[in-house]
């Protein structure tokens, strides 16, 4: 199976065996058993995510389109939010003029849930379609009308005929899947088979191989989170080498992602991010991919870049670029190295993110002392050995959790790090302690590449040379755990059972 | 008949539960639910809310089942009481509020029976079925008081003449709660009455164990929270008014009359007060002068927002300001009753003043129903309302462009700036949104 035939996307424990609880040490994880590892649980466990939230802040990112969150009114109330992000993200785009995001709640109430909200979703599709005439119109169907069996589907197929807009639907409950990255994978499904697989013009046929001279075409796959200035980055490096780039596809129109069809190579940002969209096009339009780096920090950038040049016989042509652009960007960090030798640095973010970041520390002198993913894939295992490897085989501890903030502070008061570096939302945990923190990316900064590297370094020490508000916080904040808490190890509440 | 909602303004009624348990210090929510209804709930609250932001069991640390389908098939009662007890060991808090997402309500969960075993052993444990399905966040506010009110508030205290309960304020619902609930509480304590408002981060959460003491609940609303205040006279004996939110001078001079009376404060006290209130607004105001009347500073007011503010706001730039409130939506889903009771408290502003009232819970069917509005206008030139100011929400911003009119953001959600201790409630809130309302005007000099 795959994206192509399936119907509903499958949870990512199921597709990939993906884990969101564990905790010991890193160089524990690539050999336990991946069965086990899928089914540990909490006793005690905090909120997560569900899979419809990344899925939402996906398709947002769509030009002129209106989301239609089909459930009660609570689903999807992020909306507003999310259209915040996409606003400062079209500012930074040049697009200052963008319209808001359109998105609307079915508005289930307790009638609705007895008799059904078929009707409602339909008659809310047409008169969205009817007044707004979006470019498209893209579905989600949540818990409530799932259990109450809502057929999503026939009521997709019955108003598709009716309507000019491109049609997308997702099946994002949140209770199907623990993983909420799955959300990712359903964003993809929606917009493949809403813009290329049941668009109006059908797929378009398989590109001819590339004529004598012309310019290799690589797809370059974005997040939903990844800012202008890393696409920027990412841009000018591929170019240097003589290669065309596809950004996408978040952020782009429906001809932008049927053009992804058409190009020759398609390269992964973040493998755990993309593979299910990756492997569709390189099964239904044998597009071959590079689906194993991130390009974060000098070595992986490197090997980012070896990686997708090879496969045009452009690898002379990216070692001169790598060799200039490291001479350049070494030369930079220089002033910021005695700063950041030796500091001991704790990792919170989604897997791979995390991991790639851990390598871009070492290589500016810092240890890693302690790592939090999100979820566990196979993506990850062998960057957590090659972590290990890096500073000479000291190991560290890691805990895989879906947040579970009550892990992370009884983690690091025993792990004690000089610096925490986390994903938006896990920094306020480590400032209250009193820690430095740096957060990790956000949409405004450079974080890959090159450029990448060299404003991490600063920002590291710009965070360190005075981190007074967070030292002064710890003093005024009240505990939140009982202190016996604090005594237990930080994974007390992981449950391993057998499959 | 619902029906579908353009860019709704409030979560569900699980997210008006939690936010209001977030707010009562040593109080912890146990979300039991799928993985991701706490974060929806309450991510969009602490973001709307002026980046009201999070401290300590809530956002992502709030506890939660994160039920899967597992749990759909075969009923979530033994994960919630795994979680329960759990939750007991590991927080540090001194009353555990179990409320319940669509799912578990839909499948049908003893949550009762389950939460009804901790408090057999003495746990402070209370549960509310707050499924999103059952309404708005106000709707889930006024559950989580009623099972507060009857399985956390004593029962059978004597009553403190000169105590009060402070009721009707949602979390983020209204932005400002925090301010308004401290100035109400200050000008109240300037008449001998002490005020509990409970939704601080300065509140006890004993004075809530024993709210039960107050004499008189104000409610500040005429829709949210008069049923938990029924509730509370029912179980406790303690009568209710619906006050407005009194917001400037004459609003707020009116309020403190009305509760001296009830309360039997002595004139002497109320009217030095008022005296010494009504001069630190007019002291501020006074200099002001020149800039109102050379500016010609009076403007058509389009006021969109919650049943509370809408009031509250129309009324305070028709009486203290000097404006024309001209249209007005309450943005909040709500029963033919409480409709009734929303217009029949806008029709205590004079009718040549009474702005057209809708109610609107989706953003671009207000749009519409104003232009509706405009288009009835003889107006030969086609500007009938200009100069325009809209006080609204963030979400009302392309509206007020569409108008050419001013604007800015007093109700959720907010997020173009933060709100911290700020408020509009009494004479010195007023103070404050007449500020920020003409620096808007003058914001581009």
């Amino acid at each position: 199976m795959g994206l192509k035939e399936d119907k509903i996307v499958p949870g990512r424990e199921e597709r990939v065996a993906a884990c969101m609880a564990f905790g010991g040490c890193a160089s524990g994880i690539g050999k336990q058993d991946k069965i086990c590892l899928k089914n540990n649980e909490r006793g005690f466990s905090q909120a997560g995510l569900c899979q419809l939230l990344p899925t939402l802040g996906m398709l947002l990112t769509l030009p002129e389109t209106a989301v239609i969150v089909h459930g009660a009114i609570g689903c999807g109330s992020t909306g507003f939010g999310m259209n915040t992000s996409i606003r400062l993200h079209h500012l930074l785009r040049g697009n200052p003029n963008a319209k808001d995001s359109l998105w609307f709640s079915t508005n289930l109430d307790e009638s609705d849930v007895v008799h059904g909200g078929e009707q409602r979703l339909e008659e809310t599709i047409l008169a969205v379609n009817e007044k707004y005439k979006p470019k498209s119109i893209i579905v989600m169907h949540t818990c409530t009308p799932s259990i109450i069996g809502d057929d999503l589907v026939g009521v997709i197929e019955k108003v598709r005929p009716l309507i000019d807009t491109s049609l997308l639907y997702s099946h994002c409950e949140g209770f199907k899947t623990k993983v909420w990255a799955t959300g990712y994978d359903v964003a993809f499904h929606a917009m493949v088979h809403g813009f290329i697989e049941k668009d109006k013009d059908g797929p378009p046929p398989k590109k001819e191989g590339r004529k004598p001279g012309e310019r290799p075409i690589v797809n370059v796959i974005n997040l939903a989170s990844m800012g202008k200035p890393d696409e920027v980055e990412l841009e000018r490096l591929l170019n240097a080498i003589g290669i065309d780039v596809v950004i996408g596809p978040n952020f782009a129109d429906r001809e932008t992602i049927r053009r992804m069809t058409q190009a020759d190579l398609t390269v992964s940002v973040c493998p755990t991010h993309d593979d299910y969209l990756v492997h569709y096009l390189n099964t239904e339009y044998g597009i071959p991919c590079v689906l194993k780096d991130m390009p974060i920090g000098l070595e992986n950038t490197r090997r980012w870049l070896l990686d997708i040049a090879g496969n045009f016989g452009l690898e002379n042509e990216a070692l001169a670029l790598i060799e200039a652009e490291e001479a350049k960007v070494k030369k930079g960090v220089e002033k910021y190295l005695p700063a950041l030798k030796g500091i001991k640095v704790f990792l919170s973010a989604g897997e791979f993110r995390a991991l790639v970041t851990g390598g871009l520390f070492q290589e500016l002198g810092m240890e890693i002392v302690g790592l939090r993913s999100y979820h566990h894939d196979d993506f990850g295992t062998e960057f957590y050995d090659r972590l290990i490897e890096a500073q000479k085989g000291k190991d560290f501890p890691i805990d895989i959790a879906n947040f579970q903030p009550f892990e992370l502070v009884n983690l690091l008061k025993k792990v004690d790090p000089d610096l925490f570096c986390g994903h938006v939302f896990d920094n306020a945990w480590a400032a209250r302690l009193g820690y430095p923190t740096i957060t990790i990316f956000r949409i405004f900064d450079h974080y890959v590449g090159y450029r990448g590297f060299y404003e991490v370094a600063k920002k590291a020490v710009r965070n360190l040379r005075n981190h007074a508000f967070n030292a002064k916080l710890s003093q005024n904040v009240p505990e939140a755990y009982r202190k016996e808490w604090y005594e237990k190890s930080p994974f007390a509440y992981i449950k391993s059972e057998a499959a | 008949m619902s029906t579908h909602i353009e860019r709704p303004r409030y979560q569900c009624a699980l997210g008006g539960a939690l936010v209001t348990i977030n707010s009562i210090e040593r109080a912890v929510a146990i979300v039991h639910s799928a993985p991701g209804c706490a974060a929806s709930a309450d991510g969009a609250a602490t973001v709307g809310g002026g980046y009201w932001g999070t401290t300590l069991t809530d956002g992502r640390a709030t506890p939660s089942t994160n039920i899967l389908e597992r749990e759909v098939i075969f009923g979530g009662e033994d994960r919630l009481a795994e979680q329960i007890a759990a939750t007991l060991e590991v927080v540090d808090a001194d009353v555990y509020a179990v409320i319940t997402g669509c799912m578990t309500d839909i499948i049908g969960d003893d949550v009762r029976a389950v939460v009804g075993e901790f408090r057999k052993h003495g746990k402070p444990v209370i549960v509310a079925e707050t499924g999103g399905f059952k309404g708005d966040s106000t709707v889930g506010a006024d559950f989580i008081w009623e099972a507060i009110i009857t399985q956390f508030v004593e029962k059978g205290l004597e009553k403190d003449p000169k105590l009060v309960n402070l009721f009707g304020f949602v979390p983020a619902q209204d932005v400002f709660w925090r301010g308004n609930l401290l100035e109400i509480k200050r000008l109240l304590g300037l008449l001998g009455i002490k005020a509990n408002t409970f939704l601080t981060p300065f509140d006890d959460l004993k004075d809530l164990k024993e709210a039960s003491r107050a004499s008189l609940n104000i409610v500040f609303s005429d829709v949210h929270g008069v049923k938990p205040a029924e509730v509370f006279e029912f179980t406790h004996g303690t009568p209710f008014v619906s006050e407005p939110l009194p917001i400037g001078p004459t609003a707020t001079e009116e309020f403190l009359r009305r509760i001296a009376a009830q309360l039997k404060v002595d004139d002497e006290t109320l009217e030095r007060v008022i005296a010494d209130e009504k001069a630190y607004y007019y002291r501020f105001i006074n200099p002001l002068t020149d800039l109102f009347t050379d500016q010609d500073f009076q403007r058509f007011g389009v006021v969109i927002g919650n049943a509370n503010y809408t009031f509250a706001v129309n009324r305070f730039i028709a009486d203290d300001l000097g404006w024309i409130p001209y249209f007005t939506a309450v943005t909040d889903l709500l029963n033919e009753e409480q409709k009734q009771a929303v217009a029949k408290r806008l029709e205590t502003i004079p009718a040549d003043l009474r702005p057209k009232l809708i109610f609107e819970a989706d953003t671009d069917r207000i749009t519409e129903r104003l232009n509706e509005q405009l288009a009835q206008e003889d107006d030969p030139y086609g500007t009938p309302i200009s100069p325009a100011f809209v006080i609204g929400s963030n979400l009302d911003r392309p509206l007020a462009a569409g108008l050419k009119a001013a604007f800015w953001g007093v109700s959720y959600p907010i997020t173009n700036r933060i709100v911290t201790d700020q408020f509009y409630a009494g004479f010195r809130g007023g103070l404050h949104l007449v500020t920020e309302l003409i620096s808007v005007l003058v914001s581009n000099r």
